[in-house]
C-alpha cells in the first residue's frame, strides 16, 4: 500500500512538472506569434488584441540588420504558430533561425509566415545596378518603413490577412481591432503634423539611412549621412565634408539611433554647430517609447523641439 | 352515343384544366414580378458594392500617389512641400497572398504521397528573379615556417609550407526547392599541395526536408557533420586561421565530412533550447573510420543545449558521439564535448568576449602484430638450435584525448584579438603535442577580413612520426589570411 502511495506521489509530481514545463498550458487559447522586430510586435498586438501572445526576437536598441542568431530564438520559433517579418532584407537573418526551429508552419511558403512589406510603397529602390562597393545596400529598397506611421494601414492589413489565414474565424475581431487602432493613430497624426508644420522643409543629417520614411512623411529633408556608405564606418575625409555641408546648409539636427556611435554623432554635431538627437528607431528604442504610438510621439516631439531651437 | 360522351368528357376535362389553371397563371405572373423585383434589387446592391470597391481602390490609389517622394541631399533639392496624407482608417484593399501557395502545417503521410506543386514560392518572387541565393567566398592563406618544419612537412599546412595559396574558394548555392525542402550546394576549389593544380570538388550538397512532423527535420547528402561545434563550420568562417589540432589529428585536415542522412528533433516542451541529432553515414573518413559502406556505417549523435544567462550573455553546451569501423574493420568511437560562451554588451554590433572549448575522447580498437623470435628444435635432436621468428596479432583498445580552449576579445568593431591553446594525444601513435596560437583579426567590413596568427607547437619526446626520417619536435609558424564574401552568405549562428 505504501508503495502505491509513493508511486502515486511520484506520478503526480511528474504530471505537475510536465504541466509547468509546457508553455502551451500557460498561453492557452492564444495564437502564439513571434515577430522579428519590436515595431511589428506592437502592431501585431494592436491587431490581435487578446487573441494573440506576441514576442519579438530583437529589441529596440539593437541594429536589426545584424542580429546574432541565438538558439533561444529558435526555441521561440519552434513554439510559434505565426511569424511576422519586416522583409526587404532588413531581417533576412531570420531564415537561419527558421531552419533551426524545425517548425513547418513558419517556413517560406508556410501559412504562418507573414511578410508585412507586401504592397508597401517602398522608397529608395535602387534604379541602377548595385553592389557591395556601395555598402550594405538593400536591392529591394529601404526597409525602415515601420518608422512612418502613415504605413500602418498597409502593415496592419497584412497582419490581419496573415492572422486570419491561420485563424479565419477571428478575422472580424482582427479587423475591428485594426480599425480602432488606426482611428487612434489618425487622431495623433493630426497632432504630429501640426507639431512639425512650422519646421517643414528643414534639413536633417542622419547617422544611418533609416529615417527617410519618417522624414518624408513630415516634409523634412535628409541632407546627408554620417555613414558614407550604409553599414560601413565613415572615413575622416567624409566626416570633414559632412561637417562642411552641414555648416553650409545650416543643418541644425543630426539624428542617430541607440546602436550608432553616440560619441561620434555628438562630435560631428558639435563641430557643425548642430544638435545630436537620439530618436527611437523602433518601439523600446528609448525610454518611454513603449508602444508604437508613443515611439512615434517621442520622435516627433524630440525632432520638433530640436528643430525649433 | 359513345362519341358524344367522349366529346363531353373532353370538354369537361378542358374546362376543368382551364378553371384550375387560371389562378396558377395569375400566381406565376406574381412570382415572376417578385423575382424580377428581387433581381433588380440584387443588381442594384451588387452595383453599389462594386462602386464601393472601386471607390476604395481609387481612394487607395490616390493615397499611394499622394505619397511624398523622398527628398535627399544628393542632389540637393528644394524642401518637400507635399502635404503628408493623414492616416486613413479605412481599410486598403486586402493584400493578395495567394492562398493556394501556402502550406498549412506539418505534412501527414498522405500529404507526402500526394503530388505537389511548388508554386507557392514562385509567386512570392517576381518574374525573372533567381529562385535561390548564391555567393562566393574566398579564403587565402600564407604560411611561413622554419626550414626544419618545411623539410619534415609536420606543420599545419603540410605540403604548402612557405607558400601563399588559395585554401578554399567556394561557390555557395542555396535556397528552397519547393515549400517543403531546401537545398544547399557548396563547390570548392583550393590548392592541396605545392605545385599541384587547383582541384575543384564538391564540398557539400544536401537536401533538407523542412516540413516533417513533431519538430523534426531530415538532411541528407554530403555534408559537414554536426559533430561538436566547429566541425560543421567551413574553413573561411572559423574564428582561427587553422582548424583546431584535436580535429585535424583525430579526423583529418578537413574534419568529419560524410555522405548519409541525419535527422534532428527540437522539442517544444522544454524551458531551454535542446536539439537532438542522429545520423547514419557511409564512413568515408579514413583518418578515424574508413568503412566506406553502409553495411559498416558511421553512426553519429549530438545533443546541444543553450542557455540565455542574460540579455547580454549566453552559453551553449553540446555533446557528440561518432562510432564506426576503421579500415581494419575495428571499432572506433569518438566522444566529444563543446562549450561556448559569449558576452555582447547592450547595443553592441559584435561580442566583446567569446570563450570556448571542444574536446574529443577516442576509444579505438587496434591490432598490432608482434614478432617473437626463439630457438626451435628443427632437426629432432632434442636441442633447440634454430632461430625462428613467429608473428602474432594482438588486439587492444586505445584511449586517447585531445582538446582546445579559446578566448577572443573584440573591443572595437573592426578589431579582434584571440588566443587558442591546443593539447592532444595521437589516436594511434604514442605521445602528444600542444600548441599556442595568438591571432589578430581586422574587419574592414562585414564581407572582408584579414588575419595574422602565430602558432608555436611542441611535441612530446616519445612522439614517433617517421622513424626513418628527421623529427621536428618544435615548430613555429606564421599565418596570414585574407577572406572575402561576395554575394549571399547565410547568417552565422551563435
Amino acid at each position: 500500500m505504501r508503495r502505491v502511495r509513493v508511486l502515486g506521489f511520484i506520478a503526480l509530481g511528474l504530471l505537475a512538472a510536465a504541466t509547468a514545463l509546457t508553455p502551451a498550458a500557460q498561453a492557452a487559447r492564444k495564437l502564439r506569434v513571434v515577430t522579428t522586430i519590436p515595431d511589428l510586435k506592437a502592431l501585431t498586438e494592436a491587431v490581435g488584441g487578446d487573441l494573440v501572445d506576441v514576442d519579438s526576437l530583437s529589441r529596440g536598441v539593437v541594429n536589426a540588420h545584424e542580429i546574432e542568431i541565438r538558439p533561444s530564438m529558435m526555441l521561440k520559433l519552434r513554439r510559434a504558430e505565426v511569424l511576422v517579418e519586416n522583409g526587404l532584407e532588413l531581417d533576412s537573418w531570420i531564415d537561419v533561425a527558421i531552419q533551426g526551429s524545425n517548425n513547418a508552419n513558419i517556413i517560406r511558403g508556410g501559412a504562418g509566415l507573414i511578410d508585412v512589406s507586401r504592397s508597401l510603397p517602398v522608397l529608395e529602390v535602387p534604379t541602377v545596378r548595385v553592389d557591395r562597393s556601395m555598402g550594405d545596400v538593400h536591392p529591394r529598397g529601404n526597409p525602415h518603413y515601420s518608422l512612418d506611421p502613415g504605413m500602418a494601414p498597409i502593415i496592419t492589413q497584412n497582419i490581419v490577412d496573415g492572422l486570419a489565414r491561420v485563424e479565419p474565424e477571428h478575422r472580424p475581431t482582427f479587423e475591428r481591432n485594426r480599425q480602432a487602432f488606426l482611428a487612434e493613430l489618425d487622431r495623433h497624426m493630426g497632432e504630429w503634423s501640426k507639431m512639425l508644420e512650422p519646421v517643414k522643409g528643414s534639413r536633417v543629417v542622419v547617422y544611418h539611412p533609416q529615417w527617410i520614411y519618417f522624414l518624408t512623411r513630415f516634409g523634412l529633408v535628409e541632407a546627408g549621412w554620417v555613414e558614407e556608405r550604409p553599414g560601413i564606418p565613415p572615413s575622416p575625409q567624409h566626416l570633414v565634408r559632412l561637417v562642411r555641408t552641414m555648416k553650409d546648409q545650416g543643418v541644425k539636427v543630426l539624428v542617430y539611433a541607440p546602436w550608432n556611435d553616440q560619441k561620434l554623432a555628438a562630435r560631428i554635431a558639435e563641430e557643425a554647430g548642430a544638435k545630436p538627437v537620439l530618436l527611437a528607431q523602433m518601439v523600446g528604442g528609448v525610454k518611454g517609447a513603449d508602444s508604437y504610438i508613443s515611439a512615434v510621439d517621442y520622435n516627433v516631439k524630440a525632432l520638433a523641439q530640436a528643430l525649433r531651437q | 352515343m359513345t362519341g358524344t360522351r367522349s366529346i363531353s368528357g373532353a370538354v369537361a376535362v378542358t374546362l376543368g384544366l382551364v378553371l384550375a389553371a387560371s389562378p396558377a397563371v395569375a400566381q406565376d405572373a406574381e412570382t415572376l414580378r417578385r423575382e424580377l423585383e428581387q433581381l433588380r434589387r440584387s443588381f442594384q446592391e451588387m452595383q453599389q458594392k462594386q462602386q464601393q470597391a472601386i471607390d476604395a481602390l481609387t481612394d487607395r490609389l490616390r493615397r499611394l500617389e499622394a505619397q511624398p517622394q523622398p527628398v535627399t541631399a544628393q542632389p540637393p533639392t528644394a524642401p518637400a512641400t507635399t502635404a503628408p496624407p493623414a492616416v486613413a482608417p479605412t481599410a486598403p484593399a486586402p493584400v493578395a497572398q495567394t492562398p493556394g501557395g501556402f502550406q498549412t502545417g506539418p505534412l501527414t503521410p498522405m500529404d507526402i504521397l500526394r503530388p505537389r506543386q511548388p508554386f507557392g514560392l514562385y509567386q512570392q518572387r517576381g518574374a525573372g528573379q533567381l529562385l535561390f541565393d548564391m555567393g562566393v567566398t574566398g579564403d587565402f592563406v600564407g604560411n611561413l615556417v622554419n626550414k626544419k618544419l618545411e623539410r619534415t612537412q609536420l606543420g599545419t599546412f603540410a605540403g604548402r609550407e612557405n607558400r601563399f595559396f588559395p585554401r578554399e574558394v567556394e561557390l555557395n548555392l542555396f535556397g528552397q526547392i519547393d515549400p517543403f525542402a531546401r537545398a544547399d550546394v557548396r563547390i570548392e576549389a583550393g590548392e592541396e599541395e605545392r605545385g599541384a593544380a587547383t582541384r575543384v570538388s564538391l564540398a557539400e550538397a544536401t537536401i533538407t526536408l523542412l516540413t516533417l512532423p513533431y519538430g523534426t527535420q531530415a538532411k541528407f547528402g554530403q555534408l559537414r557533420n554536426r559533430f561538436g561545434w566547429s566541425n560543421a563550420i567551413h574553413e573561411h568562417d572559423l574564428p582561427w586561421v587553422d582548424r583546431p589540432d584535436v580535429y585535424r589529428i583525430f579526423l583529418g585536415e578537413e574534419g568529419l565530412v560524410e555522405k548519409g542522412l541525419e535527422a534532428t528533433w527540437v522539442p517544444d516542451f522544454l524551458p531551454v533550447y535542446l536539439e537532438v541529432l542522429g545520423g547514419v553515414f557511409t564512413s568515408d573518413n579514413e583518418t578515424a573510420f574508413g568503412g566506406g559502406r553502409l553495411s559498416h556505417p558511421l553512426v553519429t549523435g549530438r545533443a546541444r543545449a543553450y542557455f540565455d544567462l542574460s540579455d547580454t550573455s549566453a552559453i551553449q553546451l553540446g555533446t557528440s558521439v561518432a562510432s564506426g569501423d576503421t579500415t581494419d574493420n575495428l571499432r572506433n568511437t569518438l566522444l566529444g564535448y563543446d562549450v561556448k560562451y559569449k558576452y555582447r554588451p547592450d547595443g553592441w554590433l559584435h561580442p566583446l568576449l567569446t570563450l570556448g572549448s571542444e574536446g574529443i575522447y577516442s576509444i579505438r580498437r587496434v591490432s598490432r602484430s608482434t614478432d617473437t623470435t626463439g630457438l626451435v628444435d628443427t632437426d629432432g635432436d632434442g636441442v633447440a638450435d634454430t632461430e625462428v621468428t613467429t608473428s602474432s596479432v594482438s588486439r587492444r583498445t586505445l584511449h586517447r584525448f585531445g582538446f582546445y580552449g579559446w578566448g577572443e576579445v573584440q573591443p572595437w568593431r573592426r578589431w579582434a584579438f584571440g588566443l587558442r591553446y591546443d593539447r592532444t594525444q595521437y589516436p594511434v601513435d604514442p605521445g602528444y603535442q600542444w600548441a599556442i596560437e595568438p591571432y589578430l583579426s581586422f574587419f574592414p567590413s562585414e564581407f572582408l577580413r584579414f588575419r595574422l596568427g602565430f602558432k608555436h607547437t611542441e611535441r612530446s619526446r616519445d612522439t614517433v612520426f617517421d622513424p626513418d626520417g628527421p623529427r621536428a619536435r618544435v615548430g613555429n609558424e606564421l599565418f596570414l589570411q585574407g577572406t572575402f564574401i561576395l554575394g549571399a552568405h547565410p547568417a552565422h549562428q551563435f
